[in-house]
């Protein structure tokens, strides 16, 4: 459950302040959990909705970091195929809080974008914008790492 | 050498985090645990400690309230034995002159009073046992009922006083005629009854809780009462609605 939180955290203190929340939050509500879907599937759903709330929480204390920024760290020795979740874990948490829950929430939890801009309070369009912006900078991210081929072709 | 698919490219991303699990610091557990179990705990003895609280603060301002009460009650108990004491002096002067000597020893002031009056004042007279009088009957030497009698009226038990005004009130008539018939009817009641005013006061717990609970439930079967009459209490009744407990008090 950690690597959830730590896909929507921006470094691993966050994500285990977060994962602290979110259990418990679990052992608050279980009389909640109605048994349908598995309960990993539900832990799931509670840490990314206090992940989510946790981001609204911080949204105007946050101070939004510059893309660019991102592109000036250093990454150095990956090889072709190493790539793990490790390293892509890392290149999630570079992007800019925004572009980081849209992603996460879009491609991994399989939010529609509509669901996306109710949870955050964007709108659809800002949401897919997003994270066609977050796509990008985390394909330019990986290019940086991995030298040519990995996210720019397949293969 | 196709630019890679959005589709592929989050693929990418949700192949690898489906199963990705990290392991957590070791100390996490331990301070999700401290969260969640302290406020469980926390719930009952909250409760506990308000509650001891309030029965703690009603029951000092009580106290306090009371005390203030007690006092002028107290007198007033005293006061009523010294209203009898003439009545009984008159009656004890009336009867005969071979028991001067008792009230002289108690009252001696009081002596010289005229003993004309005496007989309509000793029918006035309502402290009065019969228990005493059946004795006095039966021994004829004055001293020896001066002894009788004192014991007698030690061996009384501390009965409440209201007790002992019905009881005497219901023979009166009894003592009217004894007296008319001018036995020689000796009332030490003035001891007994300054005792039963000394024991009156607040010896103990269940005292003052009878004290408080009479003031605030006029019922008969009150909330609680506690049995006084030795110098220990005992708890004996409580009517908390539905559910009652022990005998009534015996008032």
């Amino acid at each position: 459950m950690l690597a959830v939180c730590m896909r929507y955290a921006k470094d691993r203190m966050e994500a285990e302040d977060i994962l602290q929340v979110g259990y418990i939050k679990v052992f608050q509500k279980i009389k909640d959990y109605r048994g349908d879907g598995s309960f990993e599937g539900w832990i799931r759903r509670v840490m990314v909705n206090t992940a989510i709330e946790s981001y609204r929480k911080n949204l105007r204390s946050l101070n939004v970091v510059e893309i660019d920024e991102a592109y000036e760290q250093p990454s150095t020795g990956f090889d072709f195929g190493t790539l793990g979740m490790q390293d892509l874990m890392k290149v999630i948490q570079k992007l800019a809080d925004g572009y980081r829950m849209v992603f996460n929430m879009y491609v991994i939890e399989g939010y529609s974008h509509k669901e996306i801009g109710e949870t955050l309070g964007i709108s659809e369009g800002a949401s897919k914008s997003q994270l066609s912006r977050a796509r990008a900078i985390l394909k330019e991210e990986i290019i940086k790492m991995e030298g040519f081929g990995y996210a720019t072709y397949t293969g | 050498m196709q630019p890679i698919q959005d589709k592929d490219f989050d693929q990418l991303f949700k192949n690898a985090f489906e199963d990705a699990e990290i392991t957590p610091s070791r100390d996490l557990w331990s301070s999700i645990e401290s969260e969640i179990e302290p406020k469980k705990k926390r719930i009952i003895p909250v409760y506990w400690l308000s509650a001891a609280a309030v029965l703690l603060i009603t029951t000092v301002g009580f106290l306090v309230y009371q005390q203030q009460e007690v006092k002028p009650k107290q007198f007033a108990n005293n006061v009523e034995p010294k209203v009898v004491k003439p009545v009984n002096e008159a009656q004890t002067v009336q009867n005969s002159e071979e028991t001067i000597t008792v009230p002289a020893e108690k009252l001696g002031q009081a002596l010289p009073t005229t003993l004309k009056p005496a007989e309509g004042v000793a029918k006035i007279t309502v402290k009065e046992n019969i228990k005493t009088v059946e004795k006095q009957k039966i021994v004829t030497s004055p001293e020896m009922q001066k002894q009788e009698i004192v014991i007698a009226q030690v061996a009384q038990p501390k009965e409440d006083i209201k007790a002992k005004i019905e009881d005497a009130v219901s023979k009166v008539n009894q003592e009217t005629v004894l007296a008319s018939t001018s036995t020689v009817v000796k009332t030490d009641d003035v001891i007994g009854d300054d005792e039963q005013a000394e024991s009156k006061g607040i010896r103990n717990v269940g005292d003052v809780v009878n004290l408080i609970v009479n003031k605030v439930d006029k019922r008969k079967d009150k909330f609680i009462q506690f049995r006084t009459d030795d110098d220990d209490s005992s708890l004996s009744s409580i009517n908390i609605g539905p559910f009652k407990f022990g005998k009534k008090n015996k008032k």
